[in-house]
């Protein structure tokens, strides 16, 4: 046990530290990132910022909420892009043969597709999203206890694991379809308008979805209405602290079987 | 010689046409970004509307239609020459005897003719059934938007096509269009119309040339701007697409002394 442990975790360090390299290999296209995401992020707060200045609060969150909400948001983006942005990729793999080379060695499949490719420029994702949690957490006063700071940690893992959960079940479709880019654009347009206003402006069917079909309403929205005691229109029982890290790892069981049952009925298209 | 950018055009419908999966993942995609805009701004109206004189219902006609336009302002061009440059490929490309920008022209204009059917049609459909039917405010209005949304169009593409060209000297830089995109999106008004922005901001998009490629339809088909307003903003559009085509001309010009050829 400890041994294979181990050698897992060699795989994963020895991949990481390629990984790195390979990025450093092309300096100037950090810049680009460093141009491009912060811009994004801060035109998504832009939109906001003049709603509720033309009229004055949604649906009674506030800009310095709706900042929280979506900054909280950001930070299990920006760590789904650096641990999984592999997933978003199956369908080349699949139709290049690249996923053969996966299957051919003595090890989980999916560890291996993980850990291939650590995306160390994701990093810059996370910069702008922090700078916005600080400047919105302080616009909210937010409590900066032990105990916050822990259900913060808990609440973003568990986003992180809900938003991969989402990818690794629709990337599953590429074992059948040859194909899911378009679904995986899809998905990060939803992951981005749900997460980044309130779920309470869309109508109750939509939050119903969001909550118990697909539950992106436990990455951010309803932490968020729980840390600025906010009504969520749903009464929950505990914590989010508990729910978001619960939700997350039943659903990301759910996508690794999804993920397992699509590897059946792989069939190479590599020539 | 038409004949051979009409030949591209009709390759691309075909091809475009053969992925029936992806189109409906696009129309899924662009029925979410039109959900959530519209159900914002139904939220926004439901607070404190005094300071603004527009109708809610002025304001979703605004989104969908803006949301349609996204779906058919198609400016793959940046993408393309990027990528030829990166796989060598816009090598072949040079040696054929037809203009090359043209030929991506051609390209665009082929998946646009098929967005109009695969796309604006069904999003058209689902937004007149959720909401209302997005309609123009006048007949008048309806005729001056088209020929709008032609120059909007050029505007774009020209914008595109000088973006994508810079990866001829930067290759390593990425995809630059991708921050011109996100400085488009905003600037131009498709999410939120101009006049709620400060009046700063206002005055000096008034010198740059984004506000005329969605906004500048779109308030002429909600009515927004008067007719003879909207001739004069026909104006600006055909001023830009003179500017920027001169820009384009000289880019290009410089462009094809630089070509380096990656790989074999």
């Amino acid at each position: 046990m400890v041994t294979t442990v181990r050698h897992y975790y060699s795989v994963a360090v020895c991949y990481a530290r390629m990984a790195i390299q390979r990025q450093l290999e092309y300096p100037l296209f950090l810049v680009s990132w460093l141009l491009m995401i912060p811009i994004a992020y801060f035109s998504g707060l832009w939109v906001l910022k003049i709603l509720t200045d033309r009229f004055q609060s949604l649906n009674g969150w506030d800009f310095s909420q709706l900042a929280f909400i979506y900054s909280l948001g950001q930070f299990s983006h920006g760590l789904l892009v650096v641990f999984f942005i592999t997933t978003w990729y199956i369908d080349g793999m699949v139709i290049q043969g690249e996923f053969d080379r996966l299957l051919l060695r003595p090890m989980n499949v999916f560890f291996q597709l993980v850990v291939s490719y650590v995306n160390f420029i994701g990093l810059v994702d996370l910069i702008p999203g922090t700078i916005l949690f600080i400047y919105a957490s302080h616009l909210v006063s937010f409590d900066w206890s032990l105990a916050n700071i822990l259900k913060l940690i808990l609440i973003v893992i568990g986003g992180m694991l809900i938003r991969a959960a989402l990818f690794i079940c629709l990337s599953s479709v590429s074992f059948w379809t040859k194909r899911s880019s378009s679904l995986i654009g899809f998905t990060l347009n939803l992951l981005e308008r749900t997460t980044m206003y309130p779920l309470s402006i869309y109508p109750f069917v939509l939050q119903m979805i969001f909550t118990f079909l697909i539950p992106i309403g436990f990455i951010s929205f309803y932490p968020a209405s729980e840390f600025l005691g906010q009504s969520s229109g749903f009464h929950i029982p505990f914590s989010m602290a508990l729910w978001t890290p619960l939700v997350g790892i039943v659903f990301f069981v759910i996508s690794q079987l999804t993920f397992n049952f699509g590897m059946k009925k792989y069939e190479s298209a590599g020539s | 010689m038409l004949q051979a950018y009409w030949y591209i055009a009709k390759m691309r419908i075909l091809t475009t046409i053969a992925y029936r999966f992806e189109v409906f993942a696009a129309v899924g995609s662009q029925m979410i970004i039109m959900l959530a805009a519209v159900y914002l701004w139904k939220t926004a109206y439901s607070g404190d509307t005094s300071s603004t004189t527009m109708q809610l219902n002025q304001i979703v006609t605004y989104t969908i239609i803006s949301i349609l336009l996204g779906s058919v302002f198609i400016c793959d061009v940046q993408d393309t020459i990027y990528h030829k440059i990166r796989e060598g490929q816009i090598a072949v490309d040079l040696y054929r005897p037809i203009m090359l920008l043209g030929s991506y022209l051609a390209d665009d204009l082929g998946t646009m003719m098929s967005s109009v059917v695969n796309k604006v049609l069904p999003l058209f459909v689902l937004a007149s059934l959720l909401f209302e039917v997005p309609l123009p405010d006048s007949f008048t209005s309806f005729l001056l938007f088209v020929p709008s949304c032609v120059l909007s169009y050029a505007i774009l593409w020209l914008l595109s096509a000088i973006v994508g060209l810079v990866a001829f000297w930067v290759m390593e830089l990425g995809n630059m269009g991708m921050v011109k995109d996100s400085i488009v999106r905003i600037l131009s008004g498709s999410i939120v119309p101009l006049w709620f922005f400060p009046s700063s901001v206002q005055t000096v998009s008034q010198f740059l040339p984004f506000q005329y490629t969605y906004q500048t339809p779109l308030a002429i088909y909600i009515g927004e701007i008067s007719p003879l307003d909207a001739l004069t903003a026909m104006g600006i559009q055909f001023v830009w697409i003179a500017a920027l085509y001169a820009l384009l001309y000289v880019v290009w010009s410089k462009a094809k002394k630089k070509t380096l050829i990656q790989g074999g």
